[in-house]
């Protein structure tokens, strides 16, 4: 226990670090939000300018400490503001429009890639030298090696533009309304198989590599040599023994890269036209748009923190040692 | 005229890759598209915003205009920059000048509803402008700055008072300020952040549905213009980047494109004869000087930089020739041609001269040292600022880079994010800078933009559009004068004098001329504008040039 409460005042620090850098750098950053906005649309006067700073409080008089706290009441509530770029819309209102396509298409094919990686490392170490070792393993590393919007664009042409198999881009047709109906749901998922096939295959060679390697080296260990020796099912060893011990270091990667579903995967959204996050993320980057990159930041320092958390509790229930630390 | 955003691309290697092996792939005749099938009735349009829509239509709000100005909100008088600023009456069916140009009147059409059934009239007219008035943040073009008031006269008229005559703001209240209804508008608390969900308007078409990925519009069946608009939905889609915009396209999966296609032949015309582009110029790209510079401000410096760089090649190299290279009068050729005054420019002759260049700054007096001239106030040496993710631009930089070190000027590009850069710029904290003006229907209004004392500021603070900050009593007061005017030899001859202006004084070079990106499919829809028809700016993000376009088109069956 004394371990879990360690852990928790740990995300605690971590989180508030977290939330102050995140305070800090978007105001140590050079430009002006607002003088952006006017080069971008020109007609805009130096006094309209200034009608404009105040509306996006880029000049309040208020003092760094006062707005700091001020800024730890909002995000408590919730509250980020409205967004540069998308003004008037709040930036809670774009996240939340955003965000479940994100976890749709990045959160599945991250599960999915961890589950088939760890499985195909697992068995193929299991039969080391088999025909599935001897296939999929160095299939997967080689497509995993490859830049990612190069696979995707190489898709897009293969099944898109020359098969006419699937559609070129975007989250569902254009024309349509989204919504939990047949037809739609039929539509988004005819749309994600593109993006998520492109991001399995190259992100399921990292897991078949560690998981891979951690079982070789278990199956040397002499509780793995026991457990054969009782006459155990190679089923039970398999799974019980070599697959349980060796999953433990790849949790705390898998954890953190759930964490990381929220920033989205700006690369797929650049190639698909995909509306998530990521590319939210790097736009808001671009026009300097604090409020909604403050609440972007947030949100991925919290799933990481979140994520990792849970990490430590999964190892600690799956691995007795971890307990009896103090 | 107003663009949303200028179509460029940030990343152009993954567009340069699909576009290799698309152009390897050869034909694509029937692709899945993500397009609803139309055989003309319904047309697409891919124009790369750079964003997701908010569905917001709120027609003062600069992010979102595009959507809703032309389309579902109209303005008074259409006015075409493409044919030096004529005027096709529209929401007003006429306009007068009177008591010394400085009131303008426009009498308003009668018969025109907005899209809920309410009869439009010119309280409509009033109450848009003083709403503008009152809330100056959506006063876009600053037409307050020159108005004194505005009054209804009579049942169907509306009255301009100027505070000076000010001919060319016509441009903007006629044909720039989209006209909102009172009845909707009238109970609204704040308009400058209201988001306009559901725009009501008496334009030609109505929205529809919105998500973030795209607008739908529909035919508004009682539009004013009987029999009109003939495409019944419009799609608007929004692209984050380039390359599905440009592949929609190119598989025919929208008919009408507004963006930057590289190696357009092989990956976009190739592909079917009904497949077009045209690119027509609107107004420059030029090297801003900063003239508070002591080595900048000597004139053999910025001449032998006018004559040291050649055009041509930095618009092939830089703009894959799509953008045409400028001249020193500043006059957008051909679009404004009849405004060049060729005699002095001939006279003056800016055609690219590295041997002339050289020796203008030898005969200044200069000395070349390490191949860098050194003047009394300082070196030939400089920075350039740039908006680093405009790779056309950044080419073109790296070329005039070259151009001018081989005359003995050395410069530095300095390629920035686009927010620093325009602080720099406005605040006038550079040596350098490459830039464009917005323009307008007619030469004058960038000539105005780039020469005018008003739009200058003094260091540290932004300037409207005078960057170099450059100030001249003489140039101001023809500034003032073409604003007093109507008869177009007088404006003949004060545009005229501000080209020598540009051509002796040399306060900016002219680079390149900015275009209006547009692609156009004539496989089911006929009507677009030509170079041979021009009769509105082409591009998707022209407002409220859109709804003019939009009007033209019909279905070929």
């Amino acid at each position: 226990m004394r371990y879990i409460a360690r852990r928790t005042a740990f995300f605690v620090f971590t989180l508030w670090a977290a939330v102050t850098v995140n305070f800090v750098i978007p105001r140590l950053m050079p430009g002006n939000p607002a003088l952006a906005m006017i080069a971008r649309y020109k007609h805009v006067t130096p006094a309209e300018l200034a009608s404009l700073e105040v509306l996006f409080g880029v000049k309040t008089h208020a003092s760094l400490v006062s707005e700091y706290f001020e800024y730890l009441a909002n995000i408590s509530r919730g509250r980020f503001g409205i967004s540069y770029t998308f003004f008037p819309e709040t930036v809670s209102h774009e996240v939340l429009q955003a965000i479940p396509w994100t976890l749709c298409l990045v959160g599945v094919t991250t599960i999915l890639a961890f589950l088939l990686g760890t499985l195909i490392g697992l068995v193929s170490a299991w039969r080391r030298g088999g025909w599935l070792d001897s296939i999929l393993p160095p299939i997967f590393v080689i497509t995993s090696a490859f830049p990612y919007f190069w696979i995707a664009l190489l898709a897009v042409w293969l099944f898109s533009i020359k098969l006419n198999w699937l559609p070129l881009f975007g989250g569902y047709s254009i024309g349509d309304t989204p919504g939990w109906h047949w037809h739609f749901v039929v539509d988004a998922l005819e749309h994600s198989i593109l993006p998520a096939s492109t991001i399995l295959v190259t992100a399921i060679g990292g897991w078949i590599l560690t998981m891979r390697n951690n079982v070789i080296s278990v199956l040397d260990e002499d509780y793995v040599r026991m457990a054969r020796a009782k006459g155990l099912k190679p089923w039970t060893v398999m799974w019980g023994y070599a697959g349980r011990n060796a999953i433990l270091p790849n949790l705390t990667g898998f954890a953190m890269s759930l964490g990381f579903v929220v920033s989205g995967a700006i690369l797929v959204e650049y190639v698909f036209n995909y509306p998530g996050v990521g590319w939210m993320l790097l736009d808001a980057v671009f026009n300097e748009d604090y409020p909604l990159m403050q609440a972007l930041f947030l949100l991925i320092t919290l799933a990481v923190l979140t994520a990792v958390l849970l990490a430590d509790v999964v190892t600690a229930l799956l691995d007795a040692r971890t307990r009896d630390l103090v | 005229m107003r663009h949303v955003g200028r179509s460029r691309v940030i990343a152009l290697f993954t567009v340069a890759v699909l576009a290799t092996v698309a152009a390897a792939c050869g034909s694509s005749s029937s692709t899945k598209t993500t397009t609803p099938s139309a055989a003309g009735s319904s047309l697409t349009i891919s124009n790369e915003s750079g964003t997701t829509w908010t569905c917001g239509f709120n027609p003062f709000n600069p992010s979102v205009y595009g959507l809703s100005f032309g389309t579902v909100y109209e303005e008074l008088t259409f006015v075409n920059s493409l044919k030096s600023g004529a005027a096709t009456p529209w929401l007003a069916s006429s306009y007068t000048w009177s008591n010394a140009n400085k009131t303008l009147t426009f009498t308003i059409r009668s018969g025109v509803k907005w899209s809920d059934g309410t009869a439009f009239s010119a309280k409509d007219v009033l109450f848009t402008f003083d709403m503008l008035k009152k809330f100056p943040a959506l006063d876009l073009n600053a037409v307050w700055s020159v108005l004194s008031g505005v009054a209804q006269v009579g049942s169907d008229q509306v009255a301009f008072n100027f505070k000076t005559s000010a001919v060319p703001y016509f441009y903007y209240i006629a044909d720039e300020t989209p006209i909102v209804p009172e009845h909707i508008w009238g109970s609204i608390a704040n308009p400058v952040t209201y988001n306009d969900s559901s725009p009501i308007g008496t334009g030609p078409y109505t929205m529809h549905a919105c998500t973030s990925a795209d607008v739908t519009y529909t035919k508004n069946p009682s539009y004013w213009q009987p029999g009109l608009p003939k495409i019944q939905t419009v799609y608007y889609p929004s692209f984050t980047s380039n390359d599905p915009a440009n592949e929609l396209l190119a598989t025919g999966g929208a008919q009408w494109g507004s963006q930057f296609i590289p190696s357009i032949q092989s990956y976009y015309l190739s592909k079917s004869s009904n497949f077009h582009d045209w690119f027509p110029p609107v107004a420059n790209v030029s090297i801003f000087m900063n003239l508070t510079n002591p080595v900048l401000a000597q004139l053999p410096v910025r001449r032998a930089m006018a004559y040291a760089i050649d055009r041509p090649k930095v618009s092939e190299l830089g703009e894959y020739g799509y953008e045409p290279a400028s001249n020193q009068t500043d006059i957008v050729k051909p679009t404004f041609s009849s405004w060049y005054d060729s005699s002095q420019a001939a006279s003056y002759d800016y055609t690219y001269d590295p041997s002339r260049a050289k020796s203008i700054l030898q005969q200044a007096g200069y000395t070349e040292k390490n191949g860098v001239f050194q003047t009394p106030k300082g070196p030939l040496s400089f920075s350039i600022i740039n908006i680093g993710g405009y790779s056309d631009w950044v080419a073109s930089v790296s070329v005039i880079e070259t151009e001018l070190k081989a005359v003995g000027i050395s410069i530095t590009p300095d390629n920035l994010a686009s927010s620093v850069f325009d602080t720099d710029l406005y605040t006038g904290k550079y040596q350098l800078g490459y830039n464009s003006e917005s323009g307008g229907p007619s030469p004058y209004y960038e000539l105005r933009q780039l020469l005018y004392s008003a739009n200058s500021a003094p260091l540290g603070q932004p300037a409207a559009t005078d960057w170099e900050r450059y100030s001249n009593p003489q140039t101001d007061a023809l500034i003032n004068q073409y604003g007093a005017t109507t008869s177009p030899a007088t404006q003949q001859s004060i545009v005229d004098k501000l080209e020598l202006v540009m051509l002796k004084e040399v306060p900016v070079i002219p680079m390149t001329e900015e275009v209006d990106w547009y692609q156009y499919d004539t496989a089911n829809i006929a009507g677009w504008a030509t170079p041979s028809d021009p009769y509105a700016q082409p591009g998707a993000y022209d407002v409220p040039d859109i709804g003019v376009m939009l009007l033209h088109l019909y279905p070929k069956s």
